[in-house]
Formats: structure tokens, C-alpha cells, sequence
């Protein structure tokens, strides 16, 4: 027996109290005087006697009360292990992150695991959980071995990064359901990358009892292919450059052999010094890759005991540059020279500007080319605008630059809405400035600038239901993104030239242009490779209803199966990135792209969490964190703060009935 | 009216003659009779002029004829010279509540110097005493007679312990004139060792009478538990339990009483027994009851 607060049988000292009450002032009776004594007689001893044996009795009640009560908030607990097996559940939980993958550690973790599983009573229930980049749980509290025993063998090598928050939030919503006390063996190679960054996320709840089984009882060395930088997209293959950082993790000062691979031939290799535990940065220069995807790795010699993380994979397009019709009036030369110059000098000349007025455009096809630009165009032909609506139904986009010519049209053409008015900045003898960037937008990450920029006319547009992402000073909507269908309209209210504004001016302007052309030409969302549990965006949030039917996505996962089903692949809006390897996706325009995805560059330290920590989460600092042979001898605390109330509730209702009784004698002998 | 008998009220004025006249004029109204009651124009006797007697009762016309001083008596003065013989011990300064035994004593006694004196014109005179006499006023009718009284009963601070048989001589050589002998005390004494010091004053033909004052508490005692009794003449402790007050001592208190009414009315004493709480009109009607030509 022990006291979860033992700090309060302080309390005890109030005992005194009853003590001071009935043991000590009770001498202190004062004489009360009388005429004479004539007619009295001594009865002193029978009086003492009946007194102290009512009083005790007092005492006794009132001191008991005390002392429980002390004991009530001192929280007393017994160790038992009378839990018996049909009222405890039994939680198996085996780590299969990407760092399982080293030696035999998934193996072990669960050839344990069936060991614990072998010990366990015949009518104990037990459920099985795999803590990956969430909790899943594998099978439901059951008794049958053979369910058990073959949900742990299914347990395959994973690529995520665990999260031992996640499974503490899994317990705790698990003992909201299970009012039994649950005991959890949790397998792993208790990576201290693993740990969320507030210890409180992975405490375990009241009634949840943790045990740690530690497939690896030291820290190994590992290097590892930390990141790579590479273009997504290149049209000259000898002007690409490949960046990679190796890191050593508890590694010694090395030299590693780090290799360029192509579609799986060597395509460059490169020798450099990764110092003691630390990083190094190799560089690679040019990309020789044939037209169309190609799938590209960083890889290092394999010296050490987790191979599985020496390759960094990452996927390269090579094609020639995309079209960009550029539509713009005959007089106005000067928003195709600037906005072609941006698009030049950015985005490694992964787009080829074509302009054309208005009359020229009207049997354009927009689904032909990147994206679509209208700037400073008053009307243009019903059969462009028609093409034109189509194809952003279908995910085509379309950057509308409104120029001094919106201000002479009743509507915009396929962006929809009215000008009111227009205003000339110029005219009131000053400029406008930026003065609200919404800076999560792909296009404007890098417009730190923009307040610099001075705007001498701007449309006045009702937003309406599109998104703000820029406002000049007098709360005029500057840039707006709106989604139709499977694409989006950009609207920016002022012109591409220097006559409306002197953006084209600023260095941000080829920012813009760059990540503009990125988003509305969809390579924002494949660019780059990704981490395993991350997501790729499959189609826009569904503001609006789809005019023309959408087309189904195809996925084929890094394994050659399909991991969506039929139904999501015709309505899935993301698609979860489950594993290491080559995403290939074809999106419901017709576009595809190849996705390469990395496990969690966390999991490549195989630092393991200190043993006093360990003791700290299974709540047991004295033991030693392998508690495999001790799980049978261990013993919960169960609090009896409940009985100790209770038998203070008796002790006080007893008080109340001796002290009536005593109080109810006094007032008949009065 | 007969509020302004009640001791608790009187408690609250300042001043004996104050509580006197309250008293008596109060005490008077309530009977509805003459207030010169008792005062008889009978003739009784001569009796020679003594240094003290009030000059106006002198017989000139006898002095003219004998050439001697003789004052003329009345059948209703006769007989009718007070002395209150005070018990000032220890016991009498008890109270459980706002009027102590002494208090309501001396009310008694002032009330009765004041009906005697202003209303009668009778002598009145006092004795205080414990064990020994501590102080006595001769009875007279002279003018400042009244506050003379009145000052002895302010200064009987209780004290000492009573003792009837000690200052008895004294009692006899005082008290040398027939009249109106009242004794005020608890009588914490045998009855009969009592009675036997007091009877000898009855040998002068005065009328003695015994008013026995005692608080209620003294009759019927509260006594929450076992408690310890400090006697207030010898400062005794005792420890006692409530069970005996419910029982033997309300026995023996009863026998007392009723000894001290036998052996008193055996020996031809009057008794009355005063309880601090109740109206002091009793000792008052006794008074008139016992004066000759009273009502």
C-alpha cells in the first residue's frame, strides 16, 4: 500500500485538535460558586467516570474522522495484481516506421510480440496496432489466438515516420471507450526522433499500464541521403544542376561515394568527406535525361547497417518548353516584351510565349497550350471565350490582366463579374501602394516587394466569391484567384505593362511571372520530390459544381498496383503517399506526372531514447526499460480513495448521531 | 403597578431612596386606602422624654401643669418601632440573575424605612451584621433619619461569614424597646441553632419576624454536568453531578424550608420565605400586617 500524494498526511497533525478539545481543556472547568455548601455532596468519581467514557467515545469518532480525512486526500493505493484476465485488455502495438527496415528489427519486434502473446491467459482480450504514421489498429478486442497470431505476421515493413504522440492519443481515445485496465506493449527501436516535441502528447492515460520492449538496446551509425534539390522540369539538361546533402548521424568522419543514378544507370559519381556527425554537400552538374519523366536518385555506398535510406529518389521531365498564349491588342507591345522577358529569365525556360490579338485568337485551343493569358483586352471573340471556359472547367487556367481597357466593358470575359469602376491613381496626382499580400498563395511567396510598387490604375472589382490575395491601399482588389471548375481564373486589376503600374520594373515581377506560370500551368502541385504520409492534390476543392463531366484519375503506386480505388480515383480530391518510390499520376486533364517519394529523413537517426526517459513514459523510472520477463509479475496501483470517503462519510454520520445524543442529554438536564 | 415591584425593574434605578419610594408609593396605590392609614389619634400612654424624641409630641399642657417633659403616646405608635436586622455575610452577595440576595434586601429594608418613616412616622432603626454587628442606627423619627438608613444599607457590603449566635448580645442591648424586629437573611444555619439565637429577642414583647431570602437558582438549581461548587463564605470546593441536584439536594433544600417555618412558628417568630424574582409587596403587607392599627 502507498499514497499517490503522500504529502498530505500532514494533515494528520489536525488530530491535536480533538486531542486539545476533549483531552486537555477539559481541566479547565471553571469553579462556580454557590451560597453554601450545606446541602451538597461529593460525586466526584462516578462523575469523571461517566464523563470520560462519553467523551472517548467523542474522541474517538472525531479523531478517526481526521485521520481518514487525511487519508482521503492523501490518495492510498494497493498493489494488486488481482486485475483478472477477462477484465484487462491486452494492446500489442509494433512499430513498423521506415527505420524497422535496419537489421532484423521488425523480425524481432514481432517475434516478441507473439511471446507476449503466448503468455497471455486464455480469456485475456487482445487487440493488435501498427504505429506507422498513425495508429491503425488491425484487429478488435478479441480472445482468438490464430486472429492474433496472424495479424502481427501480416505486419509489413512500412515507410513512415511513427509518432509515439500518435499513440498516445490512440490510448487515450481508446480508454474513453475501455473503462478496463489496459496494459500496452509497445515494440519498437524507440527512436528519439520519434518523440513529439511536447512530452505530455505521449503520456498514457489512468488506466493504461506501458510496457516498452526495445528491439535494439544501442545507437547505430547511419549515413544517409538527407535532401536533394533538383529541377522538376528542365528543357536544357546540361544547364540542370542536382544538389544533394549527405548526413552522418553518430557517424565517424568518412569519405562516401555518392552516385547520380538515371532510370537506373550511373550516371555520375562523385567522392566527398562527410566530417563526424555531421553533413556534406555534393553537387552534380547537369542532368543528362531523355524527353518525357524520368526517374532519378541520389545514392551513397551502402557502409552501414540501413541501407534501406542511402538512395534519395526525385523525378525529372525533360520536354520541350510550353506554350503560353499571350493575348494582348495590337497597339500594346509592351505587356508581351515584359511579361515574355519574365517568363524568359524564370522558370529555366520551361515556357515559350506566344502572342496574339484578339481577332488571331479565335480559333486558338486553349487545351494546347500551358496556361492562358488575357491582358488588357476589351472583348475577345465568343468562340476563344467558349474554348476558354471549357478548359479551365477541365483544369486549364488563365491569368486576366485588366488594363485601362476594363474600364470600357460591361463584363470580364470568362472571369464573369462587372467592373465598376475605374481608378486612375495618376490623375489624383500620386500612386497607390500594396498594401495586404496573402503570402500562402503559390504566386505571391516571394512579394515582399510589392509595397514598393506604385499602381497608377486599378479596375474595381467585386470579388465576389474569389479569393483576395493582394489590395492596394484604399482596399481596391488587386490580385484575385478564382476556382472554376478544375481551374482557376487569376484576375489582376491593373496591366502587365509599365504604363498602369511599375511592376514589370521590380525584380519581384519575374518572381511573379515565374510562380504564376508554375501554378496556373499545375506543376506547383508535383513539384519536387515529397515525403511518405504526405498528400498530392488531385483536384481542386469543389467551390463549384463541375459544368462539363470530370475525368477519373490515375494512380500507379511505386509497387505497380493501383492504390485508389475506382471510385476514389473518379472522386478523390488527395491521394496519401503511403510509400517510398514513384507515384505515377494522370490527372483528369489529361496531364501526367510522376511523383518520387522519400521516406522521413528523421527516420535515419538511429539515436534510441534514453533509458531514464523510458522509465519516465512507462511510469516505472526505477526499472529497466526491458520489461519483457517482468510483464507477468507487474502490478497495478488501484486507488482506494473511494473507500476511505466512504468509511469517512460513516465516521462523520456516527459523529453526528454520539454528539446529538450528548447535546440532547445536556438540554434535559437543563 | 405592580411592575414597579419587580426587583428586575428596580435593578434598574439608581438610588435607594428612589427604589423606596417607587416601592411604597406604588405598593400603596395598589390597596386603595388612605395613605395615612394606621396612624390612630387613640390615647394609649405618657412616656418620659428621652434625648432624641421628636419635640412636637411633647405634652406641653402636662409640662405646664407638672413642670415635666412626658411625650403623649397613641395607641398606633406603641408598638410599631422597626429595626431590620440585616445579614451581610458572604452568601448573601449570590445572584443568578440581575438582583443579587443583597440587593433585593436592601430594596426590602428601604422600602420598609421608607413606608415606616415617611408614611407612619414611625422610628426605625438598623443593624448590620455577620458574625459580629458592623454597624447599627438607633430607631428615631428625626428628620434625616431616612437618608441615615439608607446610607447603612449602601455600605452593607456582604463579607465574612454569618454567625447568629455571636452577635446576639449585642441584638438584646440594642434592641431594649418593644417593636417590629425583621430579620433579612439566607439563614445558611441549622433552623434550630436559628431559632434558639433569635427567640431572647422576642422576650421584650417585640414582634420578630424572619424573612428568609434565597434566589431561585438556591431552590432549584441548573447544573449542566459535573461541575465544582465553591462555597462563598468558606471558599469549600466541591464537585458535584446533576443527578444528586435533581434529587437529594431538592429534598434537603425542602426540608430545610420547612424546618425553619416549623421551629420558627413554635417559637412564636413569623416566617417568610422572599424568592429574589418575585414582587417585594409580601414583605411590605407583612410589615403593615403586624404594625398595631394597621390595615
Amino acid at each position: 500500500m502507498g499514497f499517490f500524494a503522500p504529502w498530505f498526511l500532514g494533515g494528520l497533525a489536525a488530530v491535536s485538535v480533538p486531542v486539545f478539545i476533549h483531552l486537555l481543556r477539559r481541566h479547565t472547568t471553571t469553579p462556580r460558586p454557590v451560597s453554601s455548601l450545606m446541602f451538597f455532596e461529593r460525586g466526584t468519581q462516578s462523575s469523571t467516570r461517566h464523563r470520560r467514557l462519553r467523551y472517548l467515545l467523542l474522541f474517538a469518532l472525531r479523531a478517526l474522522l481526521v485521520v481518514l480525512l487525511a487519508l482521503a486526500f492523501a490518495n492510498p493505493f494497493v498493489r494488486r495484481s488481482s486485475v483478472s484476465a477477462s477484465e484487462k485488455l491486452l494492446v500489442i502495438a509494433i512499430d513498423d516506421s521506415f527505420s524497422m527496415r535496419a537489421g532484423t528489427r521488425l523480425a524481432d519486434a514481432k517475434r516478441a510480440a507473439l511471446a507476449v502473446l503466448e503468455k497471455r491467459a486464455g480469456a485475456e482480450h487482445a487487440q493488435v496496432m501498427v504505429l506507422g504514421g498513425d495508429l491503425a489498429i488491425l484487429t478488435q478486442s478479441i480472445t482468438d489466438s490464430t486472429q492474433l497470431k496472424a495479424a502481427i505476421d501480416g505486419i509489413g515493413p512500412g515507410d513512415s515516420h511513427s509518432n509515439f504522440g500518435e499513440l498516445g492519443r490512440g490510448m487515450r481515445a481508446l480508454a474513453e471507450t475501455v473503462h478496463t485496465p489496459i496494459e500496452l506493449h509497445l515494440f519498437s527501436d524507440m527512436q528519439e526522433s520519434n518523440m513529439p516535441g511536447n512530452f505530455a502528447d505521449m503520456v498514457m492515460p489512468g488506466n493504461v499500464s506501458l510496457v516498452l520492449h526495445p528491439v535494439v538496446t544501442g545507437t547505430i551509425p547511419n549515413w544517409t541521403v538527407e535532401s536533394v534539390e533538383a529541377p522538376g522540369q528542365l528543357v536544357e539538361p546540361k544547364k540542370a544542376h542536382v544538389v544533394a546533402v549527405i548526413a552522418g548521424h553518430e557517424t565517424p568522419a568518412a569519405r562516401r561515394t555518392v552516385s547520380l543514378v538515371v532510370n537506373g544507370a550511373v550516371t555520375a559519381t562523385k567522392q566527398i568527406d562527410v566530417p563526424a556527425a555531421g553533413r556534406a554537400t555534393v553537387a552534380f552538374d547537369g542532368l543528362d535525361v531523355p524527353f518525357g519523366e524520368s526517374r532519378c536518385a541520389v545514392k551513397i555506398d551502402s557502409a552501414d547497417g540501413f541501407p534501406g535510406d542511402d538512395a534519395s529518389l526525385f523525378a525529372v521531365k525533360r520536354a520541350d518548353p510550353e506554350r503560353v498564349l499571350f493575348v494582348h491588342q495590337a497597339s500594346d507591345t509592351r505587356s508581351p516584351l515584359y511579361f515574355g522577358a519574365a517568363l524568359a529569365a524564370a522558370a529555366q525556360a520551361s515556357f515559350v510565349l506566344q502572342p496574339i490579338t484578339p481577332e488571331q485568337a479565335a480559333d486558338a485551343d486553349p487545351a494546347r497550350y500551358a496556361f492562358v493569358v488575357l491582358s488588357d483586352v476589351p472583348a475577345i471573340p465568343t468562340l476563344l471565350e467558349n474554348n476558354l471556359a471549357k478548359s479551365i472547367d477541365n483544369g486549364g487556367s488563365v491569368l486576366i490582366a485588366e488594363g485601362t481597357a476594363g474600364s470600357h466593358r460591361e463584363r470580364i470575359p470568362v472571369f464573369g463579374g462587372a467592373v465598376s469602376e475605374g481608378r486612375y491613381y495618376a490623375r489624383a496626382g500620386g500612386a497607390a501602394a500594396v498594401t495586404q499580400v496573402d503570402a500562402s498563395h503559390p504566386s505571391l511567396k516571394d512579394a515582399a516587394g510589392w509595397p514598393d510598387v506604385k499602381f497608377f490604375y486599378a479596375s474595381v472589382v467585386d470579388a465576389g466569391k474569389a479569393r483576395v490575395l493582394a489590395r492596394l491601399g484604399d482596399g481596391t482588389p488587386l490580385l484575385l484567384d478564382r476556382q472554376m471548375g478544375q481551374g482557376h481564373a487569376l484576375l489582376f486589376t491593373s496591366g502587365l505593362d509599365n504604363v498602369t503600374n511599375d511592376l514589370p520594373l521590380h525584380p519581384e515581377f519575374v518572381a511573379f511571372v515565374d510562380r504564376t506560370a508554375r501554378y496556373l500551368a499545375g506543376m506547383e502541385r508535383t513539384a519536387g520530390p515529397r515525403l511518405v504520409d504526405t498528400f498530392v492534390q488531385l483536384r481542386s476543392p469543389a467551390n463549384e459544381p463541375v459544368r462539363s463531366g470530370g475525368g477519373s484519375v490515375v494512380v500507379v503506386g511505386p509497387d505497380g498496383k493501383r492504390p485508389l480505388s475506382l471510385t476514389e480515383e473518379a472522386s478523390a480530391q488527395t491521394l496519401p503517399l503511403k510509400q517510398a518510390g514513384f507515384y505515377q499520376i494522370r490527372f483528369p486533364s489529361g496531364r501526367e506526372t510522376l511523383v518520387a517519394v522519400n521516406p522521413d529523413p528523421r527516420e535515419s537517426s538511429l539515436k534510441v531514447i534514453p533509458d531514464d526517459v523510458l522509465g519516465l513514459w512507462s511510469g516505472n523510472p526505477a526499472a529497466s526499460p526491458d520489461q519483457t520477463t517482468a510483464v507477468v509479475a507487474r502490478k497495478a496501483d488501484a486507488s482506494v480513495w473511494w473507500w476511505v470517503m466512504l468509511l469517512v462519510l460513516i465516521a462523520a454520520a456516527t459523529e453526528s448521531v454520539v454528539a446529538s445524543g450528548y447535546l440532547g442529554t445536556q438540554r434535559e438536564e437543563a | 403597578m405592580q411592575r414597579f415591584l419587580d426587583p428586575a425593574v428596580l435593578s434598574r434605578i439608581n438610588g435607594l431612596d428612589l427604589i423606596a419610594k417607587t416601592v411604597v408609593d406604588g405598593f400603596v396605590a395598589g390597596l386603595h386606602r388612605s395613605p395615612d392609614f394606621g396612624f390612630s389619634q387613640e390615647f394609649a400612654e405618657y412616656r418620659a422624654y428621652a434625648p432624641g424624641d421628636d419635640l412636637r409630641h411633647v405634652d406641653w399642657n402636662l409640662f405646664a401643669r407638672t413642670e415635666r417633659t412626658y411625650l403623649k403616646r397613641y395607641r398606633g405608635e406603641t408598638n410599631s418601632q422597626l429595626t431590620i436586622l440585616l445579614d451581610a455575610s458572604n452568601s448573601m452577595q449570590f445572584g443568578s440573575h440581575a438582583v443579587s440576595k443583597m440587593d433585593y434586601a436592601r430594596y426590602v429594608a428601604a422600602s420598609l424605612f421608607y413606608m415606616a418613616i415617611h408614611n407612619q412616622r414611625d422610628p426605625a432603626g438598623l443593624i448590620v451584621f455577620d458574625d459580629e454587628v458592623r454597624n447599627s442606627i438607633r430607631p428615631s423619627t428625626r428628620s434625616g433619619q431616612l437618608p441615615r438608613l439608607l446610607a447603612g444599607l449602601e455600605q452593607a457590603e456582604p463579607r465574612a461569614r454569618t454567625d447568629f449566635a455571636k452577635p446576639l448580645g449585642h441584638f438584646q442591648e440594642l434592641l431594649r424597646r418593644r417593636g417590629i424586629v425583621l430579620i433579612l437573611s439566607d439563614f445558611y444555619e441549622d433552623p434550630e441553632t436559628i431559632v434558639k439565637a433569635i427567640e431572647p429577642l422576642r422576650f421584650h414583647g417585640s414582634e420578630v419576624v424572619l424573612f428568609h431570602i434565597l434566589d431561585p437558582e438556591e431552590i432549584k438549581p441548573k447544573l449542566r454536568g459535573p461541575s465544582i461548587l465553591v462555597d462563598l463564605e468558606t471558599e469549600q470546593r466541591m464537585e458535584v453531578i446533576p443527578e444528586y441536584i435533581k434529587g437529594e439536594y431538592r429534598r434537603r433544600v425542602d426540608r430545610h424550608l420547612e424546618q425553619m417555618q416549623e421551629k420558627a412558628r413554635a417559637a412564636g417568630l413569623g416566617y417568610h420565605l422572599l424568592v429574589t424574582d418575585k414582587p417585594l409587596d409580601e414583605a411590605l403587607s407583612e410589615y403593615l400586617h403586624l404594625r398595631p392599627g394597621g390595615a
